[in-house]
């Protein structure tokens, strides 16, 4: 109970006293774009309605649930086929790093291009940021199966599915999820800026309502919103991956312990 | 049973060519625990792993019941010198010791009922659940046995299987393969690099020269059939048999 409790004073900190601040900080702030905590605070229940959560936040996180699980089903699976044949990865892996090396915000006018700016267009960026890290990961990841382990796999006739499910992809698991992290904020990031570009709803295409009818506390609400939202993603990937990536994180403890 | 004829397995790449094995010809019979001893380097894992199909020689062949390998066998189970890398790391014992089963035909219940009589058979009835990484060297060495004894082979391929483990549990383990072996009636081709336990496990000891390899001498190893490690390490034929593969390991080290 007591380390319990002692980790959640922990973790709420650092939190509280940087609220504090600014709640001070701002407290007697009369600059119109800067508006005291107190304000902000005071206007969230007004702005975040259980209307505006269904009509703008409800959107926005099932565009980046698409978008996300596109890129997840795309780049492992790429991603294992790359990784497990070397003529391939040779021919792929220049054209991959140059497309990885373009930062996504820049596909937006290309990709509206193709795929207007209706929720396709906004799912096609999303899925298109967040598919690198996660290709990639996985390459380096299916790339590094111990060969024992596979040498073991092959004596006992391990072959195809069984092969894929039980050995290649559990062993790549860890990378996949390294992936599936950075993916995650790229995605957030892409969400709001896919809105900000053309759309009718969403969190990004509010906040920036906001700012251009100079509903500044408004504003405020949502910039915290989004960072609630990705917040709460990211307590939630952290729970999934304490789940698969249980056996990893004992194996290294264990590896710790006696090297 | 297995035939090794002219094997010879030559590693080509990155411009340096390595001759591990020359000429290798020897035959195991069915039911014979035929233990391999040779200097580190010699080619054993490389003979083995031919033997085993996981690799194909340059030259000659390997016949297993009459029928060329050219990948791994069916009945043939493989338990690697790096025991602690060869298993699942993400799957439970019990679960460990099943995968192998699932691609035979076999119903859930008798792979069930395989997977509790191995575990049983080498002490860990009771480590089902545990990761591998959980257990100490040894026990990870008892679920790599009991995998390879779950899978039923006709023969078995260990690769100096007990090279990391301290003395007791060690002696322990050798004690554990003979009593499988007699209980079971596999046929067992056990490498090792260590001369004592080559003749108090093997029923015939193969002794193999340095790199590049031929076989040097074969030797039938004629102590009891039940043997335990305080008696008979003391007998004077052990003795005996230990100097005479000691002697050709040494010569074979000076390379005549
Ligand atoms: N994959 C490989 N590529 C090139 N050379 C190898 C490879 N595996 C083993 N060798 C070489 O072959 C020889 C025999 O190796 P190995 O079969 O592992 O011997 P042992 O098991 O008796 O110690 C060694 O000289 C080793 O360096
Ligand atoms: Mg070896």
């Amino acid at each position: 109970m007591r380390p319990v409790l002692l980790r959640l004073a922990f973790a709420v900190a650092l939190p509280a006293v940087l609220v504090a601040v600014w709640w001070v900080a701002s407290a007697g702030s009369t600059n119109v774009y800067w508006p005291p905590l107190r304000t902000i605070f005071g206007a969230f229940p007004d702005v975040w309605t259980g209307e505006r959560l269904r009509e703008d936040v409800l959107p926005s996180v099932l565009r980046l649930t698409a978008g996300y699980t596109v890129a997840a089903v795309a780049g492992v699976a790429l991603g294992t086929v790359i990784g497990s044949h070397r003529r391939v990865r040779a021919v792929c892996e220049p054209v991959l790093e140059f497309l990885r090396a373009v930062p996504p915000p820049v596909l937006v006018p290309v990709i509206m291009l193709f795929a207007g700016i209706g929720d396709t267009m906004k799912i096609v960026v999303i899925a298109s940021g967040c598919v690198w890290p996660i290709l990639l990961n996985t390459v380096e990841g299916v790339r590094a199966v111990d060969p024992v382990l596979a040498e073991t796999a092959r004596s006992y006739g391990i072959r195809g599915a069984a092969r894929l499910r039980d050995v290649v992809l559990r062993s790549a698991s860890p990378q996949i999820f390294a992936g599936l992290r950075q993916a995650l904020s790229i995605g957030i990031i892409l969400m709001v800026i896919s809105e900000m570009f053309a759309a009718s709803n969403g969190l990004g295409f509010t906040i920036v309502q906001f700012q251009r009818g100079f509903a500044i506390p408004d504003m405020w609400t949502g910039i915290l919103l989004l960072g609630l939202l990705g917040f709460l993603l990211s307590v939630l990937f952290r729970l999934v991956e304490r789940r698969v990536l249980g056996w990893y994180h004992g194996l290294r403890e264990a590896g710790r312990r006696s090297p | 049973m297995l035939d090794v004829h002219g094997l010879r397995k030559v590693y080509e790449g990155s411009g340096r060519r390595t001759e591990a094995v020359r000429d290798l010809t020897f035959t195991v019979e069915a039911g014979e625990l035929v233990c391999l001893v040779g200097p580190s380097g010699c080619g054993k894992t490389t003979l083995l792993k031919c033997v085993g199909g996981l690799l194909s020689p340059t030259s000659g062949e390997v016949r297993l019941a009459g029928r060329r390998v050219d990948g791994p066998p069916p009945g043939t189970a493989f338990v690697f010198q790096e025991y602690g890398r060869s298993l699942f790391p993400w799957m439970r014992v019990g679960q460990n010791v099943e995968l192998p089963l699932k691609q035979k035909k076999l119903s859930r219940e008798r792979r069930r009922a395989l997977v509790a009589d191995a575990l049983e058979s080498v002490g860990l009835a009771d480590a089902a659940g545990a990761y591998p990484w959980q257990l100490s060297g040894g026990m990870q060495q008892r679920v790599a046995i009991a995998r390879a004894l779950a899978y039923e082979p006709e023969v078995l391929l260990m690769d100096e299987p007990f090279a990391a483990v301290d003395a007791q549990t060690r002696a322990d383990l050798e004690d554990l393969v003979r009593r499988l072996w007699r209980e079971r009636g596999i046929t067992i081709l056990f490498v090792t690099h260590d001369i004592d336990e080559a003749v108090y496990l093997g029923e015939r000891v193969i002794v193999l020269s340095a790199s590049p390899t031929v076989v040097r001498e074969q030797l039938k190893v004629d102590l009891p059939d039940g043997r335990d490690q305080v008696h008979t390490r003391v007998s004077p034929r052990f003795a005996e048999l230990r100097t005479r593969v000691y002697e050709q390991i040494q010569a074979a080290k000076r390379g005549r």
